[in-house]
């Protein structure tokens, strides 16, 4: 018979998606009544998987789930909410032109006759909204409200459902600090009511404030649950972030030359008012590879779209030996020699319906040496297209294979091939091997350091520390938009090190982090 | 899944989606003629073969009436290509086939300059019409598809305007302008058919469109765009122009098609109303997959059934807008990506497992 | 010039004309606004018309009642969007592409089918009989007043409902469970599946009363407003109701103004086109013109609104 104790127990939960990742592996979550439990674990740690098939989103390819001590099949999140579970998801379920008491009744409507009753929907809003002091308007529009009041909402709906169990995924990620303070006393009066709350996080800061026990992941497998009272920030931030497996790369010391990316005083606010760029200078220089760790959410998308035109920002400059490249279309970007790694390479990075060789050119198509007058030079583009299948190692059958039918770690070698063959003086990486297979990811970082070594600036975002550790000749780590250190040289880093400036809990000096400048 | 092995598929999946529409064309057949068997008959068989020998007559006229859907075909492929959903072609046929019958009349010129700078003058109206949504959409955010649906009225009151008010000839009954020029005129390949010399010319501009598509810089950029905007923007291509030119070479391939379908298989223009190639033209690309080289083989296929259909009408009294709703079957069937999609997914399956045990085999071959 | 076409304009039958003329592009283009609010371009509205408006005849000769004709029109026309449903929903076949194959159906289909039933060849003309039209309605009390009776009055029995239907789509819109699901469903559909509103089942629903409101259109066409069916019956007017939900913002009143606007358009050019210097094909084509013209100046508000938008947020 199972254990009273728990409101959710799910045993040994495997789950290996259609593609063959497998995002959790025989993981134990276990939560008490009444508690407030955090859940936490890196971008792709499998937290997210996790609580997906807790709310019926996905199915566990193993395991058991257990809700109120009662074997359950989570098969929809119908059947979920059934059993008392709510979700408020990272990014909202709403319907921006209704009000937020039409919102929150949706699929419960209240009726007089044939038509809903507006009436009883407001009041039913009022009334849970005072009930747990989760103040809304009832009868504004979701598109007027501010972001802390639309996540109230998502929290309401889950209580008017009848939810126990209440999952939050990041809640605070959009919040302002003000707005976040005011959701954890919610949460607290919350637990004070006997509800149960799960809370997705990985800011240590909250964590403390707030959650009794937490539980980790890493790498899709438990780091075991700890007392938040009794466990030191320190401790928490070494069993999230830490490094399995690690892949070393031989690479000789860096001689870094003059300047090539400049990027000054860089600012962006976001749609949500959110600062993501506060202020953001630093340099990367010929023959380096410049590191940039980070949580994910903390700056790092929005800096790579500004260095791209993929984004305007707000204020400051970016520019590649000496020229703008604010505004300035992709093409001359290009032309400048910058070449982009992008993080979503299904929408940025390939067409999938096309080629392997079509996509190989699609930024070197009008090049003189691809065309003999009017058209295509077929020879030189298969020649070229095969060499580079051939020494970026894609497996394939042939140039002419689809390119969305390969494996996640061959459509970013072909990416790789387009980006890294363009003779770039400046490469972005963003991400570079986020969901690849290991040949794939050791085959590309070698490649990093090769062409860097051969002269051409490196600028490596990535959330994997192993990464960036790894291959990063100096290395910056962003917090909440800004710089939160500057370590000139990598080899004297330490994980915990890095999750102490990752998580907020330490910040360098302003001087130290001018460093990053090379005048 | 293979690409062979995928092609053998959608060629599959495509051959039951044409049985199911002549299934359908079967029951509407018995449901409506009193004699089922010679209405079949002259559907599938009348057409190319008559009273016991081949009919080549009938067959060169199949084949000349696949000269104006060719052309639409291929402009809708262009267009489907770049993801724009522009349905304008008709307007611009009926345009093109007018401008290039004035020119046939009014603007004499010596023998062969004459015919060529009618087709050419009736291709750039056609191009020029397009470039209302095409603009509109690249600016505006206008939808192409509703503002092109719209164009196609306004273009054909404005041709109707001056065929009756400018250009009609009083002295005939039914509204039509004056002779066209006989140096304006296409001959015909062989007399006695609709077979015109504009066949080998819409041949030609297949064969050109294809090397178009994928053998220059534009119409890769055309179909790069059509399969992810955001990777073309990305990779340095010029969105916003390259969406405008690929509706402009729509509607010069439609324009193109009105002029020669007008200067080839009339003396005088006499269209009251759009002339419906545009919506064939969807047909044919819808069949062809977008792919300018299949565009004559679906075109033909289309006019086999269009010439079958008008047989059945004439000897058998089924009326030939039955064409119609095979079309629409097949178009539907076509286009339903779901459609045998378990089968599909049973096939992928298997070929990922297969794949998946030839790079084992090659890992443990190989030196890794 | 001038002054003869404020004259002709001013006119209680003018007034009359635009209502009678507005009444098919109205149910048309209230049902683009109800699939539309589902999330589905229905742009098959043209040949759902075009076979509704030949059932419901075809109904109305068997029974001799024009009341079946018009059921069976709103039936037909229901079913027919429903096969658009099963293709675009099930099968996804590209919403635009099934509408399309319905058109052509629509176009040279219902030759065939009315050939299959009757032996007639294009059109039903010689089958009218005054028992298959929708009856004529005088109001009382308001026919009675002058140039508003004369306006308002007299109109078939569709032409009211249709008005009324614009309200009765508010409210099934607004007031009703239903539409609240179908406006979540076409705005955030991750945000109607999150509390267990099916999409397809809202979509569907939403195509199925798309087809009945169109089908209403169409049988206003053949047992009204031509008399009877013939193969130009519907002449682009399902189109044209697809530009009146965009230019109406997608609202029921919104599109009812756009659709009074195309009617007031058309029955300008009819008037037109019988006065010396006008010629009739021009100005047959104001209404599709103006089309064009109302979606331009759409889109413009829309970019206009966007960059103020942005402006407020950046200033802030």
């Amino acid at each position: 018979m199972e254990n009273n104790e728990y409101v959710v127990q799910m045993k040994g939960i495997t789950k290996v998606y259609p593609n063959g990742v497998a995002a959790n592996q025989g993981v134990d979550f276990n939560v008490r009544k009444g508690e407030i439990h955090a859940l936490m674990g890196e971008n792709g740690a499998g937290k997210s998987t996790l609580m997906k098939m807790l709310f019926g989103l996905e199915q566990p390819t193993e395991g058991e789930i257990f809700v109120n001590g009662e074997k359950v099949h989570l098969s929809s999140p119908n059947v979920a909410i059934a059993k008392g579970i709510g979700m408020v998801h990272q990014h909202f379920m709403l319907v921006p032109s209704l009000t937020v008491a039409e919102n929150i009744v949706m699929g419960m409507e209240p009726k007089k006759g044939l038509f809903i009753n507006y009436k009883e929907a407001v009041r039913l809003t009022e009334e849970f909204s005072q009930k747990y002091n989760l103040h809304v308007d009832p009868q504004a529009k979701v598109r007027d409200i501010p972001v802390g009041m639309k996540q109230k909402v998502e929290i309401l709906k889950a209580l008017v459902r009848g939810a126990k169990i209440l999952i939050l995924d990041e809640p605070t990620a959009v919040l302002t600090t003000q707005e976040t303070e005011e959701l954890f006393k919610e949460l607290v009066h919350l637990k004070e009511q006997g509800y149960t709350l799960i809370f997705i996080s990985h800011k240590l800061n909250e964590i403390k404030q707030i959650t009794d026990r937490l539980t980790i992941v890493r790498a899709g497998k438990s780091m075991g649950v700890h007392e938040t009272a009794t466990t030191s920030k320190e401790e928490i931030s070494r069993l999230m972030v830490g490094r399995d497996v690690v892949l070393t790369v031989e690479k000789d010391k860096a001689q870094p030359t003059d300047v090539v990316l400049r990027v000054s005083e860089l600012e962006y606010t976001n749609d949500w008012k959110k600062k993501m760029l506060d202020k953001i200078s630093f340099d990367v220089r010929k023959g380096e590879i410049l590191g940039i760790a980070g949580v994910e959410g903390n700056g790092q998308k929005e800096l790579v779209e500004m260095l791209f035109n993929l984004n305007i920002p707000d204020d400051g400059e970016v520019t590649v030996n000496g020229k703008n490249v604010i505004g300035v279309p992709q093409k001359d970007i290009r032309g400048y020699g910058v070449s982009l790694i992008p993080e979503d390479r299904m929408v940025f990075g390939i067409a999938g319906t096309g080629t392997i060789e079509e996509n190989i050119m699609s930024d070197r198509c009008s090049d003189q040496k691809y065309n003999k007058g009017p058209l295509f030079n077929m020879k030189a583009m298969h020649e070229d297209s095969d060499k580079l299948i051939a020494e970026y190692k894609v497996l394939c059958k042939s140039r002419k294979q689809q390119v969305g039918m390969l494996s996640g770690g061959n459509i970013q070698k072909v990416v790789v091939a387009r980006e890294f063959s363009a003779e770039p003086c400046l490469i972005i990486a963003d991400q570079p091997t986020r969901g690849i297979d290991v040949g794939a990811t050791e085959f590309i970082r070698k490649k990093l350091v090769e062409l860097s070594r051969e002269g051409a600036a490196v600028l490596l975002v990535s959330a994997d520390l192993n990464e960036v550790m790894e291959l990063s000749d100096s290395l910056m780590i962003m917090y909440n938009g800004k710089i939160a250190a500057y370590f000139e040289d990598t080899s004297v880093l330490t994980d915990s090190m890095m999750g102490e400036y990752m998580l907020g809990l330490k910040q360098q000096s302003d001087e130290e982090v001018r460093r990053v400048i090379h005048e | 899944m293979s690409d062979k092995r995928n092609i053998m598929f959608e060629i599959a999946r495509g051959l039951i989606a044409i049985t199911i529409a002549i299934a359908v064309a079967f029951l509407l057949i018995f449901a409506s003629s009193d004699d089922p068997a010679s209405a079949l008959q002259c559907l599938l068989i009348r057409p190319v073969w008559t009273s016991g020998a081949l009919n080549t007559k009938s067959i060169l006229t199949i084949l000349g009436r696949t000269t104006p859907m060719i052309f639409t075909g291929l402009a809708v492929c262009v267009m489907f290509s770049a993801n724009q959903f522009n349905l304008g072609g008709e307007g611009a046929v009926m345009a093109g086939g007018f401008v290039a019958a004035l020119v046939g009349i009014y603007v004499p010129m010596s023998a062969g300059l004459h015919v060529v700078a009618s087709v050419l003058i009736g291709t750039i109206t056609g191009g020029l019409i397009m470039i209302i949504p095409a603009v509109l959409k690249v600016k505006l955010k206008a939808s192409e598809m509703v503002s092109s649906l719209m164009l196609n009225y306004v273009v054909m009151y404005i041709v109707l305007h001056f065929l009756n008010m400018n250009f009609a000839d009083r002295s005939k009954g039914a509204t039509q302008t004056f002779p066209m020029e006989s140096t304006s005129l296409i001959g015909k390949m062989v007399t006695g058919t609709e077979l015109t010399w504009g066949f080998p010319v819409a041949i030609i501009a297949t064969i050109l469109v294809a090397i178009f598509m994928y053998r220059t810089r534009w119409g890769y950029t055309i179909r790069m765009i059509g399969i992810n905007e955001s990777f073309s923007k990305y990779s340095g291509m010029k969105v916003g122009a390259v969406l405008v030119i690929s509706q402009v070479i729509g509607g010069a391939l439609s324009g193109m098609g009105g002029a020669i379908e007008v200067l080839g298989r009339y003396e005088t223009f006499r269209w009251q109303g759009l002339p419906g190639y545009g919506w064939t033209g969807l047909t044919v690309a819808i069949l062809a997959k977008n792919n300018p080289i299949l565009v004559p083989f679906a075109a033909l296929f289309i006019a086999y059934l269009d010439r079958g259909c008008e047989l059945m009408s004439i000897y058998a009294g089924v009326p030939a807008e039955m064409i119609d709703i095979i079309q629409a079957v097949i178009f539907l069937f076509f286009a339903a990506e779901q459609f045998m999609a378990k089968t599909k997914h049973k096939m992928v399956v298997k070929g990922a497992k297969e794949e998946m045990k030839q790079i084992e085999l090659a890992k443990e071959g190989g030196d890794l | 010039m001038f002054e003869t076409i404020m004259s002709m304009v001013l006119t209680s039958s003018f007034g009359f004309a635009i209502l009678r003329i507005t009444t098919p592009i109205l149910f048309a283009a209230l049902a683009a606004v109800v699939a539309e609010k589902a999330g589905v371009c229905n742009i098959g509205l043209e040949g759902i018309m075009m076979i509704s408006s030949l059932f419901g005849v075809l109904f109305a000769y068997w029974t001799n009642s024009w009341l079946v004709g018009v059921i069976a029109a709103v039936v037909v026309g229901t079913l027919v969007a429903m096969i658009i449903a099963i293709f675009a929903l099930k099968l996804k076949t590209d919403i635009i592409l099934a509408g399309i194959a319905i058109n052509l159906v629509g176009g040279g289909g219902t030759t065939f089918a009315l050939y299959m039933f009757t032996g007639l060849k294009g059109n039903t003309a010689g089958l009218t009989t005054p028992q298959m039209l929708t009856p004529r309605i005088n109001i009382p009390l308001i026919q009675d007043i002058p140039v508003i009776g004369e306006i308002f009055s007299g109109h078939s029995i569709l032409t009211y409902v249709a008005f009324i239907l614009v309200a009765v789509v508010w409210v099934m819109l607004y007031k009703t469970s239903l539409g609240l699901r179908i406006r979540a469903v076409g705005e955030n559909s991750h945000a109607a599946d999150s509390v267990g509103v099916s999409v397809l089942k809202t979509q569907y629903i939403a195509l199925a009363l798309s087809g009945a409101l169109s089908g209403l259109g169409g049988a206003y066409m053949s047992m009204y407003y031509s008399q009877s069916w013939n193969t130009g019956i519907v002449a682009g007017r399902g189109f044209i109701a697809l530009a009146a939900q965009a230019m109406g913002q997608g609202e029921p009143i919104g599109a009812m103004f756009a659709s009074l606007f195309f009617g007031f358009a058309t029955a300008l050019s009819t008037k037109l086109e019988g006065m010396q210097g006008f010629s009739s094909y021009l100005v047959a084509s104001i209404p599709y013109a103006v089309t064009i013209l109302g979606l331009v100046l759409y889109a413009i508000s829309t970019m206009k609104r966007v960059k103020k938008h942005r402006a407020k947020t950046e200033a802030k």
